[in-house]
């Protein structure tokens, strides 16, 4: 009202529609910005404090009645100190070599032969795939050549020529006592070592025993120096370091042990049709006189146990046919993703394997009169010898023929049979060779090389030391990687998600969980194959707890939604207003400052 | 009592030592010429196995199946680890809990006791709360039980495909001292009741046998068929035998049974009778089960259908057969008893047994075995009852009758009341007491209570033939614990001596309702709260049935448990209890109403702060000299005299612009769509 009074003269003049005398005034505009903006930056504030808010209220159960600095300290996430790994750890296994040659030409020179055979090892290394842990820089060998008129060379200390103990003649006994004897003499030490002895017979016999030593025999010539050394270096590469397994086998990276470091072996005796026959067994003495050792063997590798259950009315769910020429029904290597009838099979009922315990089943299937004898076929049109097959990660199953196929009609009580021990031996020499298998090793005594066959010597126990050896240094790699990929993630984790609360706990696995990886590759780099594999598994263990520690998933329940339910029927609506009064203001502002310029021009 | 009894484990574990003795000697014998061998013998008893059914026709036209598989497991050092036909599963659960005894049911239906007995085994044993109910005693010191419980719970949850880790809060079990089962020590017990039992629960139950339901009497198991029954319950029972000790883990006996109440549709028309409500139906095997028996499962030891007509039943053929036939009949007919006049049996027993009755009542239970042995698939067992004439008889009840009730409205107090009435077997009593005064009945009653229904168990008041005593009078022995908010449930123990002659009792305890944090409340919170089962039993009766004389029902596991003294005992009606629910969206509604009136009073400053008065007067005059709605003109005419100011005369314009008025009608338009798509919505 009062502005309709007090109008000056000059305005008067100019029509107001079109122009004005005065600047507009910024007041207005500034007040309706400040506004916005303070809104703005406000709404920013308040959903970063609330985000706060909630974690901490949820998660703690704190209470923020305090001022504000106390608010900043309450409102910080509790975060353990992480000391994450900063690279792959590398891992360098010492490779110590040895060569003796016996009643040799003393022509022959050590350094030379050593030369041609480190080529030779060189040579075959970089053929095949790259190990894990294997440096070249890190393999030393030794060459010792004996000629026949006691005269020796040697060039390093590994076995010096003064320690006499073993000569050419030993070599014609057996190969077992060979063996013993070569083990007796190298006994203690982590040192491969290749004998070879120039000796009458006319074929070459290679040898691997069952310790850390192969012995070649076999007559020589003197150019036959370059082949003796490439055959050396196959010894030492393809059977000591690589473990003699075929590249078609399981890659090292499926190793069936539990994250815990624990495999529980689960054998099962199924009777796909107990009203035909009913097959028992006595597992305890198996167990006792043939599991146990190898449990024992194995023990740096993993903690293994063993149970067993019998299962009745469990038919296979894959299809056989009766082939005449065989005399049996037959199914082939194609049908076996379907042998295994999970509905029918109860097979994983372990509560002893708690957690992250890898089971491993194993199956003896007796099948019904319906389908005796049953055989597998292999691709290549023959019958499978041992009647079973392995599926890596899960097991391997075996079919178990009954004696004789013929059902006795006449009594309606089925015969109820007990393994016999030769029939439960033979069982168990295929299972003992199908977890070979899925240990990645060879389950025949016979490696057959670029240079001829190898006879490999078989241990009672199950695996041979240097097949052990091999096994330690392949798990130490693989629980070494594994414990690193996983602690990766987890800091990728922690990285990803700052308001995550990291408890002590966490903080302190991880710390052993580093301090036992650091140990395993110290053990590694001294050759101490067994502690290696023995700490990197618990490296491995304490990476994955500290992974799958519960506290973990806490912060993956706060939700954003939840956020903007609470404070969107307050910001929608002053959003509102503030924007529609900020939008307005500075039309008019535009307006008002085009006509004062249009005043201005026509003055 | 107690002397008598550890006299008995004595005598049984030296003959047990006697026959190990005996066994070494003659292993000795066997081994010397095989070089491996185990020493222990023990492990040479083997696993066993034994199948049984038990079918009772029920006066109320209803048949009972009684199912009961047992798997045992001897002694052994592989205990857990090598089983032949022992469910592996189970052993491993034993050895890592060290379980010493264990229990656990799943339940469908309601048992109805008056209907279908309460002082038999069965009703004893076998009829159980809706639900789930688990206990299990523990041998391990005393601090680790609620450890060893919390993980056993997710464990059977596993293995059962039930929800019975919800047991894991210590909210949900209660640790009994006495009531329940007596001096068993270490023991828990809780329940779920409103836990849905299906196939889901019973596929992995069946998974634990043998044959599972591919063979023997569990391939009768027809899921819909015994899914429709009136009752259900799935029960799992395991002991330990013999003590075990550092070498040699005790063995294990498992009991698997399931209790169905079945209604039998007629197969066979019979004669029409004029009283069709007392004719009982004709069944078979196949009419109830939709299956047949095709052999037994070969596994088993044992495998035996029996059909048992229970005392009630047989006094009343009894009378029946009186006056129908002659004495000379009637004779031969006792003897057997097996009488053509009233009914028929479409398969011949293989043995007949009847009940050594130690109370010389006129009558007595009959037991028919049938034996699974001969018959296969080819020639399946279907055993049929045809009955001639109606029949009516009533079961054998417990002394009294409990139910258990709710009193008083509102979502405040209440209280619960049990209310125990007297049966035909108290009237026995009643006329014994004539003789001796000092009779007493005595009744246990055991109740958890959740924590969130507050009971005063000062309030507890007894009522006896509906006369208020004084507590003291009637009580022999109590123990309360009370509820722990949000920690633990309350639990009543309590032993009644109630008067022999007495025709009711009554106790009576008031509650308050507790109120429950928002999180606490379950996703259908309006439903109810559940009060679990009470457990009434009485000390002094117990159930056992022997059968006759020649010993041969000694060697069938069922009939060696019914023989074993066993309290009576039943359970009452599950009570539900509704409490006060908040609005649950409150909170939100809260936060929407104080943020809009935030947002209007923050507006409106706005408005104001950004307002030019002057300016817009100028405007709204020039505007109003160019042209004049007339609803701007009624404005105005407002405005003005809401400012109490003389209208100032304007220039009447009689046009009215057309796009005023359009934009009014769209503004209408507008907020009448809102206002619909609100009704539409919300409304």
């Amino acid at each position: 009202m009062s502005a309709v009074v007090d109008k000056s003269p000059r305005e008067a003049a100019a029509s107001p529609e079109s122009m004005r005398t005065a600047e507009p005034g910024l007041k207005r505009l500034f007040l309706t910005l400040s506004v916005l903006f303070s809104f703005i930056l406000g709404m920013v504030l308040l959903i970063i404090y609330y985000l706060l808010l909630v974690v901490v209220v949820f998660l703690f159960n704190f209470n923020i009645c305090a001022g504000f600095p106390f608010l900043w300290k309450s409102v910080e996430i509790y975060r353990s100190e992480i000391s994450l790994m900063e690279s792959n750890p590398s891992l360098s296994f010492p490779f110590h070599f040895q060569a003796l040659f016996f009643n040799f030409n003393p022509d022959l020179n050590p350094h030379h032969l050593k030369l041609s055979i480190l080529d030779q090892i060189t040579k075959l290394t970089s053929d095949s795939a790259p190990q894990c842990g294997t440096n070249k820089n890190l393999t030393t060998l030794s060459v010792t050549l004996h000629s026949n008129k006691s005269h020796c060379t040697h060039d390093t200390n590994f076995y010096p020529c003064g320690a006499n103990a073993i000569s050419a003649v030993d070599f014609d006994s057996a190969d077992e006592d060979v063996d013993e004897l070569l083990r007796s003499v190298f006994s203690g030490k982590n040192i491969y070592t290749v004998a070879v002895v120039n000796g009458g017979g006319d074929g070459i016999r290679v040898v691997v025993g069952k310790y850390r030593h192969a012995w070649i025999v076999g007559g020589f010539d003197f150019e036959e120096e370059d082949d003796l050394a490439s055959r050396v270096a196959e010894i030492f590469v393809k059977v000591f370091v690589n473990g003699g397994r075929d590249q078609g086998l399981i890659h090292g990276e499926f190793m069936p042990v539990g994250a815990d470091g624990r495999i529980v072996l689960s054998f099962n005796l199924l009777n796909a049709e107990p009203n035909d026959w009913v097959y028992d067994w006595d597992f305890q003495r198996i167990d006792e006189s043939v599991l146990t050792p190898i449990m024992e063997v194995l023990g740096p590798i993993a903690n293994i146990s063993v149970e067993s259950q019998v299962l009745y009315h469990t038919p296979k769910s894959s299809f056989s046919y009766w082939d005449e020429k065989q005399n049996s029904y037959i199914f082939n290597t194609k049908d076996l993703p379907f042998f295994v009838n999970s509905n029918e099979w109860h097979l994983d009922t372990s509560i002893a394997a708690g957690g992250r315990s890898k089971i491993l089943q194993f199956v003896v299937y007796v099948p019904s009169a319906k389908e005796c004898p049953l055989r597998l076929q292999l691709p290549n049109g023959e019958i499978s010898k041992t009647n079973g097959f392995i599926s890596p990660m899960w097991g391997g199953a075996i079919v178990l023929n009954p004696r004789s196929c013929l059902k006795d009609s006449e009594s309606k009580r089925p015969q109820r049979h007990i393994m016999s021990t030769e029939d439960l031996q033979e069982v168990f020499e295929v299972f003992l060779g199908q977890f070979r298998q899925l240990f990645g090793l060879k389950s025949d005594n016979i490696y057959v090389g670029e240079s001829g066959t190898f006879h490999l010597l078989p241990s009672e126990r199950g695996f041979t030391e240097w097949e052990l050896d091999v096994l330690s240094r392949q798990h130490t790699c693989f629980n070494l990687h594994s414990c690193v990929t996983t602690l990766g993630s987890l800091s990728r984790l922690v990285q990803s998600l700052p308001r995550m609360i990291i408890m002590d706990e966490i903080g302190k696995q991880v710390q052993f969980s580093l301090e036992a990886a650091k140990l395993a590759q110290s053990n590694a780099s001294q050759g101490v194959y067994e502690s290696a594999a023995v700490s990197s598994r618990q490296a491995r263990s304490l990476a994955e707890d500290a992974f799958f520690h519960p506290s973990i998933m806490s912060v993956s329940y706060y939700s954003f939604e939840h956020c903007f339910a609470v404070y969107s029927p307050f910001f929608l609506p002053v959003s509102m207003h503030v924007l529609l009064a900020a939008l307005r203001e500075w039309r008019r502002y535009k307006k008002e400052k085009a006509k004062y310029l249009a005043w201005k021009k026509i003055k | 009592m107690t002397f008598s009894h550890a006299k008995s484990t004595v005598g049984v574990t030296q003959s047990m030592a006697n026959r190990v003795l005996r066994l070494l000697i003659v292993c000795q014998v066997l081994y010397s010429t095989i070089a491996f061998g185990s020493v222990l013998d023990i492990d040479k008893e083997e696993e066993e196995f034994s199948e049984e059914l038990l079918l009772k026709p029920l006066p109320d036209r209803k048949v009972l199946a009684h199912f009961h598989f047992q798997s045992t497991a001897p002694p052994s050092t592989s205990f857990g680890r090598h089983h032949h036909l022992f469910p592996k599963p189970i052993s491993q659960l034993v050895k890592k809990f060290r379980v010493k005894e264990m229990e656990l049911s799943f339940t469908q239906g309601r048992w109805r006791y008056e209907q279908w007995g309460g002082f038999d085994h069965i009703s004893s044993n076998n009829a159980k709360p809706p639900g789930v109910e688990l206990w299990a005693v523990f041998d391990v010191p005393q601090s680790q039980v609620d450890a060893s419980w919390k993980n056993l719970t997710h464990a059977l949850s596993g293995l059962f495909c039930a929800s019975i880790n919800f047991l894991e809060s210590s909210t949900t079990y209660s640790a009994p001292e006495w009531a329940f089962r007596p001096d068993l020590g270490n023991l828990r017990y809780g329940t779920l009741p409103r836990e849905a039992v299906c196939t889901e629960n019973l596929t992995p139950w069946l998974k634990l046998l043998p044959c599972r339901d591919k063979a023997g009497l569990s391939a009768l198991l027809d899921r819909p068929s015994i899914y429709r029954g009136f009752y259900h319950s799935q029960q799992l029972h395991l002991t330990l035998t013999g003590s075990g000790s550092e070498e040699v883990d005790s063995g294990i006996v498992l009991e698997q049974t399931l209790t169905v109440v079945l209604q039998p549709s007629s197969w066979r028309t019979g004669k029409s009778y004029v009283d069709k409500a007392h004719s009982q139906p004709s069944w078979s095997i196949n009419s109830i089960f939709g299956r047949k028996v095709g052999g037994k499962c070969v596994l088993a030891k044992s495998s035996n259908v029996y059909l048992q007509f229970e005392k009630g039943l047989v006094g009343e053929l009894k009378n029946l057969q009186k006056e129908n036939a002659n004495s000379e009949t009637n004779k031969l007919a006792s003897k057997v008893f097996l009488s053509n006049l009233s009914f028929d049996l479409s398969v011949n027993p293989d043995k007949v047994f009847e009940e050594v009755d130690n109370f010389h009542s006129k009558s007595t239970s009959i037991l028919y075995e049938f034996s699974v042995e001969k018959y296969n698939d080819s020639h399946p067992l279907d055993l049929g009852l045809t009955w001639k004439i109606p029949v009516v008889w009533s079961c054998q009840q417990a002394p009294l009758h409990a139910s258990r009730f709710l009193m008083g409205s509102g979502n405040e107090r209440g209280a619960i009341a049990i209310y125990l009435r007297s049966t035909e077997l108290s009237e026995g009593l009643k006329k014994s007491d004539i003789v001796d005064k000092s009779c007493e009945l005595r009744v246990n009653v055991f109740q958890v209570v959740p924590w969130y229904i507050k009971v005063y168990y000062h309030t507890l008041q007894v009522f006896v033939n509906q006369q208020s005593r004084a507590v003291a009078d009637i009580m022999e022995k109590i123990h309360i614990s009370p509820s722990k908010d949000k920690t633990s449930p309350g639990v009543m123990e309590l032993i009644l001596k109630l008067p022999c002659g007495l025709e009711s009792a009554a106790l009576n305890l008031e509650f308050d309702k507790g109120f429950l944090h928002i999180d606490e409340y379950p996703p259908d919170a309006n439903q109810g709260f559940d009060i679990p089962a009470a457990v009434i039993s009485y000390p002094d009766f117990h159930a056992s049935m022997h059968f006759s004389e020649d010993g041969s029902l000694d060697k069938s596991p069922m009939f060696s448990k019914f023989q074993e003294k066993s309290l009576v005992l039943s359970y009452t009606e599950i009570l539900l209890v509704p409490l006060t629910t908040p609005d649950f969206s409150m909170p939100y509604n809260v936060i929407t109403i104080t943020c809009t009136v935030f947002a209007l009073y923050f507006g409106s400053l706005l408005n104001v702060l950004q307002k030019r008065v002057g300016e817009e007067e100028r405007f709204l005059k020039s505007k109003a000299g160019r042209k004049t709605g007339r609803l701007s003109q009624l404005l105005s005419k407002f405005s003005t005299k809401l400012r109490g100011k003389p209208r100032e005369p304007q220039p009447s314009t009689t046009v009215s612009s057309s796009f005023v008025s359009f934009k009014l009608i769209l503004k209408i338009l507008l907020v009448a769509g809102i206002a619909i798509c609100w009704q539409y919505y919300f409304g």
